[in-house]
């Protein structure tokens, strides 16, 4: 769901021609995720279908610049609004949402940083109960599943103390 | 006021309660609002965690919690008295009979052995030296420093320290533990076995608050609450789903 998530973010910023939306997704997500102008069209035409984003007319060469519909904007709320869980991640998506995040006006940065925070927490919380009692096997798996999401909120953690210090720009 | 309540079957007795509890340091433009308007109940059984960036106030918050410092704004109630109301040294005892603490730099006193150091605080609650060396004993046993009895701080290494800070704190059965970074110098076995600690006398009855900077310590929690600028901003607690 990621991608379409992201071209609703950076259409937060006006229309844009799918190009365009190539090239901003990857600046934005320094270039960790390339995409190829075929899923930018193909992830644009059923956002279409779906109401979220709207196309504009043809220029003289063929090409459409695309705006997001309030239903298009409801449903990027909803998705920075929503934490991402520590289980059946796609991977880097959470990368992906605070990228957005920082880019896209109007989003309380902070705010999707914490809420994260917290259900990452509550996994953490999950995984040490189970570690109680756990068998040695067991334990060191757990152990595995705890490092990793306690990465996940050293980072956070960071991100916070980074935005503190240095405030999205034109917020 | 509330008081503790012994009824069987009724919700755990909040040991601790901090009603809209704010420090400020000095005055006017100069002023430093180290806490902000904290409320924050820790009950009987409890284990809570407080995370935070540094200087956002966890160990002004602790410190209030003990009694060890009086809030500039709102009250703190240790087992449902109130502790603006009390003199110096009804607090001191309240103190002393009800809360252990682990602080951020130890504070073991360089004279004295790891026994000894346990053992100060139950000689000034009046109990026998024969008694409260017995009770420093298992106390050391607990956290896995028995053989470090006769040693002196310097004599130890900073997780040994630790260990005996801690053993002090959990001397004496006390009903309110406050650490703060206990895990400070020891390897996440280490740190797990001291969680593992406290965890274990919240569930012996204790309402326990611990300061940590490291998620996977606070993750021992019942609830782990963030401080941002000396204000509560969220808090997690174990058994709720998580969102989506
Ligand atoms: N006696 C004091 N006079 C003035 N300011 C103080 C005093 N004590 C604490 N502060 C300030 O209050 C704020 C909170 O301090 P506190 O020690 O509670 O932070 P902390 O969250 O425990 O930080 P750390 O993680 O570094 O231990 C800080 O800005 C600190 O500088
Ligand atoms: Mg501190």
């Amino acid at each position: 769901m990621t991608i379409r998530h992201g071209l609703l973010a950076l259409l937060t910023q006006g229309p844009r021609y799918g190009y365009q939306l190539r090239a901003e997704f990857e600046a934005s997500t320094g270039a960790t995720w390339p995409l190829n102008i075929g899923q930018v069209y193909t992830t644009l035409s059923r956002m279409e279908r779906d109401g979220l984003v709207a196309p504009g007319e043809q220029d003289e060469q063929g090409r459409v610049v695309y705006d997001i519909t309030e239903k298009g904007r409801a449903e990027l709320d909803l998705w920075f609004a929503t934490p991402v869980r520590q289980a059946d991640r796609p991977r880097d998506e959470l990368v992906i949402k605070l990228a957005m995040a920082m880019t896209a006006p109007g989003v309380d940065v902070a705010r999707v940083v914490q809420a994260q925070r917290s259900a990452t927490m509550r996994t953490l919380q999950e995984l040490t109960r189970a570690k109680r009692g756990a068998g040695v096997a067991q334990r060191l798996v757990l152990d595995s599943m705890i490092f990793q999401a306690e990465a996940e909120q050293r980072w956070l953690a960071h991100c916070e103390a980074v935005l503190a210090a240095s405030p999205k720009e034109g917020a | 006021m509330t008081s503790p309540d012994p009824e069987p079957g009724t919700p755990a007795a909040v040991v601790v309660r901090l009603a809209e509890v704010g420090r400020r340091h000095g005055d006017g433009a100069g002023a430093v609002h180290a806490l902000k308007g904290v409320s924050l109940d820790v009950a009987a059984g409890e284990l809570v965690a407080v995370m935070g960036p540094s200087g956002s106030g966890k160990s002004t918050l602790l410190n209030l919690a003990g009694g060890l410092d009086r809030p500039t704004s709102g009250d703190v109630e240790v087992e449902g008295v109130a502790l603006a109301g009390l003199p110096a040294a009804d607090l001191a005892a309240l103190r002393r009979r009800n809360v252990g603490y682990v602080f951020q730099d130890l504070n073991l006193i360089p004279s004295l052995t790891a026994a000894e150091n346990v053992m100060l605080p139950r000689e000034l609650d009046g109990v026998r030296t024969a008694r409260a060396r017995e009770e420093a004993r298992a106390a050391l046993e607990e956290v896995g420093a028995d053989d470090l009895a006769d040693r002196f701080p310097e004599e130890m290494s900073g997780g040994q320290r630790q260990r005996v800070a801690i053993a002090r704190a959990l001397v004496g059965e006390r009903r309110l533990l406050l650490a703060d970074e206990p895990t400070g110098a020891v390897d996440t076995l280490v740190g797990d076995e001291i969680l593992g600690i406290l965890r274990g006398r919240a569930e012996a009855g204790a309402a326990v608050l611990v300061v940590t900077h490291e998620p996977r310590y606070a993750a021992w929690a019942d609830r782990v609450v963030f401080l941002k600028d000396g204000r509560l901003v969220d808090s997690a607690a174990a058994g709720l789903v998580s969102a989506r």
